[in-house]
């Protein structure tokens, strides 16, 4: 289900809404049932799979912390669940590419290409990314014993399935949720800061990101646009999503809040970042810092040689990006930005333009961005190199591709792309209105949130795009 | 925690308000067309056009389960439905000639009562999507769908 | 801090997300029907039922249909912006979006072998050929190709969109062997006499209908002039006006009765002898299978006055044709299949289909078997020469 349908805001919400707090107990319980019913309204039979890496964290978790686990089970333990997490994750995601790719490589070095690896159409899970890396922290840290195992299967589902957070983030620690579990408050402040956020999310997404999307769309769809609309759509994009991802943050905050829970926040104004490192401490936080905190570190970080830590900052950087899709597109991406922050960190924690004015560092920065969603955004790597062809005047632009302009400069677009220009490099967050909220803010957003139902009701079906990942 | 009183209010509305009644029989699906059968839905064979700048009929598949008017040869027949898309009330158009019904959404396993002509080309002359195009067999045109209660 | 905002902010959200199911039910049961939002209790939870039930949903709301139409209007009047399937031009000029994206999107014409439009094209020719008969393509302009001025901000080379698919279909037909027209530039030429598109409709005008009918029945004399008939036509003119059917894909009435109906100038076809307007004739030699661009003016408003009565006009004689409204891609032949008595006779098929449907066709270009002709033996007909 999509925060920003029909379905959702006018039957889901409201029934959950009311039932929850008709119920003077069993809410969690609630809560988890409810997310399952959510989960599986895109396919009911996704649900089996996430109980399945449920129970079997659970299990893993209780092993761990058995009192007097020898350090050998506890460990095959943590391996078992680590091992079913990723098995999950590899095979729904990543099968089909690797049996084509190996094919392909079986091929080339003479075989048939066929049968190697039998290739089938296997269905993604959505937000099986975001839960396996949710469930395998909690074995992790319960292993690390840096949070005490779950109280019950309930509790460590809820957490799991908790349906604000559930498909596209942000990836939620156990550690956070644990104690809200057991006891949280529901007060009027926090609904209300739940409600303000639910409703500028809500208008980011239906109000900014769909209308950049279908720029972005029209132009990366095209076949070899004007280099000026190549660098239209990619910035369209960028504002995309950007605005759809941190709006999809912004709900799930908000709707937790009004449930009770505090979740931290997943984006900090990132494109004004003035270097690399630094756009990665300002985007998909919750990202970042899990592949930081279980990955980069454990790999030895920046303790061991400076080559190791090029090295472990190139190899995080690539699984990041593998852990968005099962493509070449992603690969590339993780590796564009791992070598751009093995650069700064080869500088000394600076960038290769830090001698540059602030707006300049903060511009150049944005275009490297720019480069790396244009390979994000592309379908395959021919594709991606076509369309930065296209963006530095390499590719000769198509005939037909000159009617681009009447889908991208219409008044509308120019519009939209202007307020998301003044909102992306402004350090301000939605966090930091909810903060301070007023009469006059409240006064703001009762007609945003008119006005975005209003435009949501003009809109095609618009899924988020972090659902795909 | 006034959340409560406010839950509990939403909840009598909703009670309340969801108290309709179930639609009654007209006499068009009596009347109108040449056949008039009940027949069980036996599936959806795929996506709805998008009626975008024209207008499809459909063709569904049904399990016959009683004729009331003129014959019908074998159990299964083939049944085009106008811009399936909308409730039968409101898919009439310019188009489509004279055509309603009580029938809300297509739903595979639902019976529908039908009052049909036959054959289709006669009555439409715009796009059809037939799934069943290989399987041979009259393809009616449907004039008037109610929904039957089981 | 006052505290009363936030009391007054929730209960505003509530009240917004409460209010519309609320009504929506209140509206069903005014009408005598159960909650439609019951319907996801009555049935299989599978994914293909949630999701049309989710559909369903949206498209009962009495919100939305209140709602949209004046949304649409507003961001019309305050940005220009026609809408999610309409594309605005310069000069009020509207455009089918599908026709945009067939133009400026790849199309890989053979990359489905099962769905392309060449395979399908050939094999239909082959068909009717084991039957004696001939076969002329004729893949009609759609707006954009004649009007890209109107569309692109920057100035094209010649005035022209230069190479597209459909000009690569056309190449690659040729090399089959099948029998082409391509209109494109002269369509370009005749918007310079008063015989281009309509303003904000998808289709030709009237005028030029009866020019590419002229240039059309040209090619087909030339190569066969024995398909000639006896039967003379003479032409009286009519004005209808015409509101366009970009316009209704606004979705936004209030906006409809804006924007005035185009006046469109139409020569009826009438036959010299009885005085009665063009009809068709299943007895014809010729057979025309298309779309919406020869149902335009033909058995839409004024009647006869379309590229099939002026094409019979230059021909001598009448026609057999099917049109199917946005199926000239399958849909039409499948029209053509169920009623196979009509080829009897038939010494030449004209299939014309809007250049979009070479993506974007309904049912896409399946192969449909033509079944054996049951009537008399065909005419001593032949393959266009």
């Amino acid at each position: 289900m999509v925060f920003s349908s029909h379905i959702f805001l006018f039957y889901f919400l409201p029934a959950v809404l009311l039932i929850y707090y008709l119920l003077p107990r069993g809410r969690n319980v609630f809560l988890t049932l409810v997310s399952y019913v959510f989960y599986g309204w895109w396919q009911p039979w996704f649900v089996v799979l996430m109980m399945f890496s449920t129970g079997l964290d659970y299990l893993c978790g209780g092993i761990i912390s058995r009192p007097g686990a020898g350090s050998r089970v506890r460990r095959m333990a943590l391996v078992a669940a680590i091992l079913g997490d990723l098995g999950l994750l590899a095979f729904f995601k990543y099968y089909t590419f690797t049996a084509e790719n190996l094919n392909r490589l079986a091929s080339l070095l003479g075989g048939s290409g066929h049968g190697f690896l039998p290739v089938f159409a296997v269905a993604l899970p959505i937000g099986i990314s975001f839960y396996t890396f949710e469930s395998m922290s909690y074995t992790i840290d319960v292993y690390r014993g840096i949070v005490k195992p779950a109280r019950s299967l309930s509790d460590l589902s809820c957490f799991i399935s908790l349906f604000p957070h559930l498909v596209a983030g942000p990836i939620v620690r156990y550690n956070i949720i644990a104690e809200q579990l057991e006891h949280r408050e529901h007060t009027v402040e926090k609904f209300t800061e739940g409600v303000a956020l639910f409703i500028l999310g809500f208008a980011k997404k239906i109000l900014l990101a769909n209308p950049m999307g279908s720029v972005a769309d029209a132009v990366f769809n095209a076949n070899a646009p004007y280099a000026l609309d190549a660098w239209v759509g990619v910035i369209a994009y960028a504002f995309q999503i950007y605005f759809d991802f941190s709006a999809y943050s912004d709900m799930a905050i908000g709707l937790a809040r009004m449930f009770g829970f505090i979740i931290p926040k997943n984006f900090a104004t990132p494109y004004v970042s003035e270097s690399i490192t630094e756009f990665w401490r300002r985007w998909h936080i919750s990202l970042s810092t899990w592949l930081r905190d279980y990955l980069y570190i454990p790999l030895g970080g920046n303790q061991r040689s400076p080559r190791r830590t090029y090295f472990n900052l190139g190899l995080v950087m690539l699984l990041g990006g593998l852990w968005h899709g099962a493509n070449w597109t992603f690969l590339a991406w993780g590796a564009y930005h791992g070598s751009l922050l093995a650069t700064e960190r080869w500088c000394g924690k600076k960038s290769l333009y830090s001698w540059l004015p602030r707006p300049g560092r903060v511009a150049v920065t944005f275009v490297l961005v720019l480069i790396s969603w244009a390979l994000f955004r592309s379908p395959d790597i021919s594709h991606a190199l076509s369309y930065l062809g296209c963006m530095f005047g390499w590719t000769a632009a198509s005939g037909p591709a000159a009617l681009l302009s009447s889908e991208i400069y219409t008044p509308h677009h120019l519009a939209i792309l202007a307020i998301c220009a003044c909102l992306s490099f402004w350090r301000y967050e939605v966090y930091d209105f909810v903060i301070e909220l007023n009469w006059s803010k409240a006064l703001v957003l009762a007609p945003l949130f008119l006005l975005a139902i209003a435009a949501m009701f003009t809109q095609s079906f618009n899924p988020f795009l972090y659902f795909q990942f | 925690m006034p959340l409560h009183r406010l839950a509990g209010f939403v909840a009598l509305c909703l009670l309340l308000v969801s108290c309709g009644a179930p639609p009654a029989l007209d006499r068009e699906v009596t009347t109108l067309g040449t056949t008039e059968v009940t027949a069980r839905l036996v599936e959806i064979p795929g996506p709805f056009p998008a009626n975008d700048l024209y207008n499809y009929a459909y063709v569904f598949k049904y399990r016959i389960v009683s004729v009331h008017r003129g014959q019908v040869e074998g159990n299964e027949i083939f049944v085009a439905h106008y811009n399936p898309l909308k409730a039968r009330s409101k898919a009439r158009d310019e188009f489509s000639g004279n055509l309603g019904g009580h029938l809300q959404r297509f739903r595979a396993g639902d019976i529908h009562r039908m009052a049909l002509q036959a054959p289709l080309d006669q009555y439409w002359m715009g796009g059809v999507i037939d799934k069943y195009h290989t399987e041979k067999g009259q393809r009616y045109w449907a004039v008037w769908t109610n929904l039957e209660t089981k | 801090m006052p505290l009363s905002y936030r009391p007054w902010l929730i209960g505003f959200f509530l009240a917004v997300i409460y209010s519309l199911p609320l009504s929506q039910v209140a509206v069903e049961a005014s009408h005598g029907e159960w909650p439609q939002a019951l319907d996801v209790f009555r049935q299989t939870p599978t994914a293909a039922n949630l999701r049309s039930f989710e559909r369903d949903t949206e498209h009962a709301s009495a919100a939305v249909a209140f709602v949209r139409p004046w949304v649409q209007s507003l961001r019309f009047e305050l940005f220009r912006d026609p809408g999610e399937k309409t594309t605005l031009g310069s000069g009020g000029w509207l455009f089918y979006k599908p026709d945009v994206q067939y133009l400026v999107e790849p199309c890989r014409l053979d990359s489905v072998p099962e769905n392309s439009p060449v395979r399908a094209i050939v094999r239909f020719r082959d068909q009717l050929a084991s039957r004696s008969i001939g076969l002329l393509v004729i893949p009609m302009p759609a707006k954009p190709s004649v009007y890209p001025d109107r569309l692109a901000a920057r100035s094209l080379p010649g005035g022209s969109l230069g190479w597209t698919h459909t000009q690569e279909l056309l190449e690659l037909l040729g090399r089959a062997g099948v029998e082409t027209v391509d209109l494109r530039d002269s369509l370009v030429l005749w918007r310079g006499q008063s015989a281009g598109y309509l303003k904000r409709d998808t289709h030709w005008s009237a005028a030029a209908a009866r020019k590419a009918a002229e240039l059309v029945a040209a090619r087909i004399l030339a190569s066969d002039p024995g398909i000639v008939g006896s039967t003379e036509y003479l032409t009286r003119p009519v004005s209808i006006d015409r509101r366009g059917d970009l316009v209704r894909m606004l979705e936004a009435p209030s906006l409809e009765r804006t924007l005035p109906a185009e006046p469109v100038e139409c020569d009826q076809v009438y036959a010299k002898r009885t005085g009665e307007l063009y009809t068709d004739d299943p007895h014809s030699p010729v057979l025309v299978l298309g779309d919406s661009y020869l149902r335009m003016y033909q058995t839409d408003e004024p009647n006869a006055a379309g590229f099939i009565a002026h094409l019979a006009r230059e021909l001598r004689t009448s026609l057999t044709s099917i049109v199917n409204d946005g199926g000239a891609s399958t849909l039409v032949r499948r029209q053509l299949a169920r009623s196979p008595d009509l080829l009897a006779g038939k010494r030449l098929v004209i299939w014309e289909f809007v250049e979009r449907d070479i993506r974007f066709g309904a049912e896409g270009w399946q192969d449909v078997p033509l079944p054996a002709v049951q009537a008399s033996s065909p005419a001593s007909g032949g393959k266009l020469r």
